[in-house]
């Protein structure tokens, strides 16, 4: 091994949950995330969303957000957070717990209360006549409803996301993060209720727990912790529709009362991220548009002037690309066209030996820090679970680094565009 | 020339410093175990720079918006293009931001330490700027403001410091506008950067795992081959501001899907610096927290209601030449958050602050602050945003610590204040379709 990577260490739990150590001494805190994996599915995605909303809301112990913020507050701010991540055709549960490591706060046991707390907010929460407090649920539907309603807010995001239901409406990965208002709609405390002991029960689940710990020790807080009663077989979730070529380009237009136009495309790339060809993809989108000395930045920023961010990124377990911009509606021609040239190009293997190496280097560069930081370490390994490629930093480097000019072009060849969105100023 | 350094028990980090004769400020934090390697060079001169009294000058100098701004985005030019190239080749990030008060230039990188630094301190002190590269500029910041155009969030938060602000700088846009950057020429920018980028107006922050001995001479190679002029203070000059707000409320109509508010407290120093600027600021977050922080019956009163959600925040800025409080968060009814929150600080003056509560906000406070170390970006960036401050960063913990609760009820009454309160509102402009 030629880094010092943090390695990991996995233990399967007489309750048949995943735990996964990362010890290292570098950081000043211990982050515990807890995952409970479920399919994106129309039907429940909004219910899903739900859920860690409501949990937020009270424990058995703390039953109120307030008497658990108080609780949170006296382990020295520590941060709790719950939330659903969208990963390829996975919605997933995450809850997560960071506080200061105990050795800032002698005689504290912070990490212990913080498990504690944890596993409360997820498993024994805050009941009224055997069933979720219906304020709670209520009042959490219409702040949920005001999260999907406000996706139009943050337009660069809005172009992105509205691009990826336009590609994909019949396809789950169609399903937007928190769902649909519709399906939220007729949600009820009972239903709510019924929905999260079968999820608690069925559903994959993983911990992560990430900082200066003793393994040991730690196993044996989340032994005693979350001893949680669910079936010893979990529930098999379907697998992700990659593979797609479309019959030809969609072109979809919206006006909205804006300044600027955003422009977006959306490719199929036909490999997903346990696929042998993953790091040529992520490869080829680093030439392409993941870096400021990539051939989009280059060219549709610093030669044309067009736009002041032109980018493209991989949903790496859906296999799908996305490049965006932001341009004056005049410009649409123009850009468009400097986007496909670039796309062409790369196609026909036309990349410099430069381009080749700084993007090698960029890429390693991302691998290495990882680890410096306990929130990308869990998602590094989260991909790694959902996309059955469980190896360590390590390998993606040395991957990465064998990576040749004609490996980049055969990634390429695998692309197609599918969608080109255009949102524009109305008048 | 040798490190000076100085240990912080409670953090367990040990700053090295180095007075570096008629050059920058140096500074250095070693941290074992990081991959990545981070470092910043910074100069003081900000958006709000806009009036000053140059280095061989004595006619008063008044900038058209944006130039400190314009000026970051041109520096990473050079004869030979671009500095972003020389990067990637050893396999850095390199950005840049510009603030109200300062502008960085930065680099992370995880191998070829020394190139990276090289690149870094060179780029920022090789100005090569010509009519072509500006006016191919001009349509890129173009783009650059018309995306903030279009964020609510951003448009919420400079409406207020326009409510605030009747005259002092902070209230124009940090980019300009596009009319104002059609203005900026490559004379005005070398002026700007001979009046401002001198080595004594600036400061480099190292971090990461490297050794101290190695940052030094790399940092003393590159100077010693300089010569620098002679540093000219420059006479910075803000226009007086008046202890009232400009206008009490603004308003604007965007697409959004319901009204975002913010509310401001306008502070009513006129130069403040050290520590006691760093002990008003902690003293105004703790207040904060305590009235309208997750823990206190406030946010739950309107979380259930529904006025507020959970990313209603309140915060406190305190830079040398103005200071505010902002609250700010999206809401059904904008009207009644706003007669909320007045009512709530007038019952918190009659009913006073809670002891227990307070302690817990310093616990928490000190909690937040050891996290944020777990970020080298952060711990680097701060760092020299409060030195131009003259505040020592690694103070934080020890004045946070000697702040009391009187301290906290003198900053209720004196800032708190129905008079030195504005806000500004977006309103949703109806989609069609």
């Amino acid at each position: 091994m030629f880094l010092d990577m943090i390695s990991l260490d996995t233990n399967l739990l007489p309750d048949n949950i995943n735990v996964h150590l990362l010890p290292t001494p570098k950081f000043k805190t211990v982050l515990v995330t807890v995952l409970i994996h479920q399919v994106l599915d129309k039907n429940l995605a909004a219910k899903t969303a739900l859920l860690p909303a409501v949990l937020e809301r009270g424990t058995r112990k703390y039953p109120s957000f307030r008497e658990l913020a108080i609780y949170l507050e006296k382990l020295y701010g520590a941060e709790l957070g719950a939330d659903v991540i969208k990963k390829g055709e996975r919605q997933i549960l995450s809850f997560s717990l960071e506080v200061v490591n105990d050795k800032f706060a002698q005689g504290e046991n912070l990490l212990h209360q913080g498990l504690s707390v944890l596993k409360d907010v997820i498993a024994d929460p805050f009941l009224e006549n055997g069933t979720f407090k219906r304020d709670y649920v209520y009042q959490e539907k219409d702040q949920l409803a005001k999260e999907i309603q406000g996706l139009i807010n943050d337009k660069t995001n809005y172009a992105l996301e509205r691009c990826i239901q336009e590609m994909c409406p019949t396809e789950r990965f169609g399903v937007y993060k928190y769902g649909s208002i519709e399906e939220l709609d007729p949600v009820s405390a009972e239903d709510l209720y019924k929905y999260y002991g079968s999820l608690l029960r069925e559903n994959p689940m993983d911990i992560f727990v990430v900082g200066e710990i003793d393994a040991g020790e730690t196993i044996k807080m989340i032994r005693e912790a979350f001893s949680i009663p669910r079936d010893s077989k979990s529930a098999k979730l379907p697998p992700v529709e990659v593979y797609n070529i479309p019959d030809e380009v969609r072109y979809h237009e919206e006006k909205l009362p804006v300044n600027q136009a955003k422009l977006t495309l959306g490719c199929r790339t036909n490999i997903s991220y346990g696929d042998k060809e993953y790091l040529d993809l992520l490869f080829y989108n680093g030439i392409l548009g993941g870096f400021p000395h990539s051939k989009l930045f280059q060219n549709v920023r610093e030669k044309a002037s067009l736009a002041y961010y032109c980018f493209s990124r991989l949903e790496k377990h859906k296999g799908i690309q996305l490049i965006g911009s932001g341009i004056e509606a005049d410009d649409y021609r123009q850009a468009l066209e400097i986007i496909l040239e670039q796309l062409e190009l790369v196609k026909k293997g036309e990349i410099t030996r430069e381009e080749m190496e700084n993007t090698r280097k960029g890429l390693i560069n991302m691998y290495k820090i990882v680890g410096d930081n306990p929130y990308s370490l869990v998602s590094f390994y989260m991909d790694g679970l959902i996309g059955a490629k469980e190896e360590g930093i390590d390998y993606f480097i040395r991957k990465i680094k064998d990576i040749k000019m004609e490996d980049v072009v055969a990634a390429a060849h695998k692309v197609h565009l599918d969608t080109v969105y255009f949102l524009r100023p109305e008048n | 020339m040798q490190w000076q350094t100085k240990t912080n028990g409670t953090i367990g980090e040990t700053i090295y410093y180095a007075p570096l004769e008629g050059g920058p400020e140096l500074y250095f934090l070693p941290r074992k175990g990081y991959h990545k390697k981070y470092a910043i060079f910074s100069t003081r001169f900000g958006s709000v720079d806009n009036s000053f009294y140059a280095v061989d000058h004595d006619e008063k100098i008044t900038l058209p918006d944006g130039v400190a701004h314009f000026l970051e985005h041109k520096l990473f030019d050079d004869e030979k293009g671009n500095v972003f190239d020389r990067f990637a080749s050893y396999g850095a990030s390199p950005n840049a931001f510009t603030s109200f008060t300062n502008t960085t230039y930065l680099f992370s990188c995880t191998d070829f330490f020394a190139e990276n630094f090289k690149l870094l301190i060179n780029f920022v002190q090789d100005p090569y700027f010509t009519d072509e590269s500006v006016a191919k500029e001009q349509g890129i910041i173009q783009q650059e403001i018309r995306m903030y155009q279009d964020n609510p969030g951003w448009r919420v938060y400079f409406n207020l410091l326009e409510a605030l602000y009747e005259r002092h700088p902070v209230r124009n846009d940090i980019a300009g506008s596009v009319e104002s950057i059609g203005k900026i020429t490559k004379e005005i920018l070398y002026k700007c950067y001979d009046t401002f980028y001198h080595p004594k107006n600036m400061a480099i922050f190292v971090t990461g795992d490297l050794l101290p001995e190695k940052v030094l001479e790399l940092t003393l190679e590159n100077l010693s081959q300089r010569l620098f002029p002679p540093f000219h203070d420059m006479q910075r000059l803000y226009p007086e501001e008046k202890a009232v707000v400009n206008e009490k409320k603004v308003t604007q109509k965007l697409p959004v899907s319901q009204p975002v508010f913010s509310l401001g407290f306008k502070d009513t120093y006129s130069e403040l610096k050290g520590r006691k600027l760093l002990a008003r600021e902690l003293a105004t977050e703790l207040l904060l927290e305590m009235i309208f922080g997750k823990s206190g019956p406030l946010y739950t009163r309107l979380y259930e209601e529904g006025l507020i959600d959970e990313h209603f925040s309140a915060g406190y800025t305190g830079e040398r030449s103005y200071g505010h409080t902002m609250l700010r968060g999206e809401t059904k009814d904008p009207e009644a958050l706003h007669l909320e929150l007045l009512k709530e600080i007038e019952n918190v003056k009659k009913e006073g602050l809670d002891k227990e509560n307070f302690t817990r906000h310093k616990r928490k406070m000190k909690g937040n602050f050891l996290r944020s170390f777990n970020s080298l970006e952060f711990v680097a960036n701060n760092y020299l945003a409060y030195r131009f401050r003259e505040i020592e960063f690694f103070e934080t913990l020890d004045i946070l610590e000697a702040i009391t609760l009187r301290d906290i009820e003198e900053r209720l009454e004196e800032h708190l204040i129905e008079e030195l309160h504005a806000v500004s509102v977006i309103y949703p402009l109806k989609v069609e379709g």
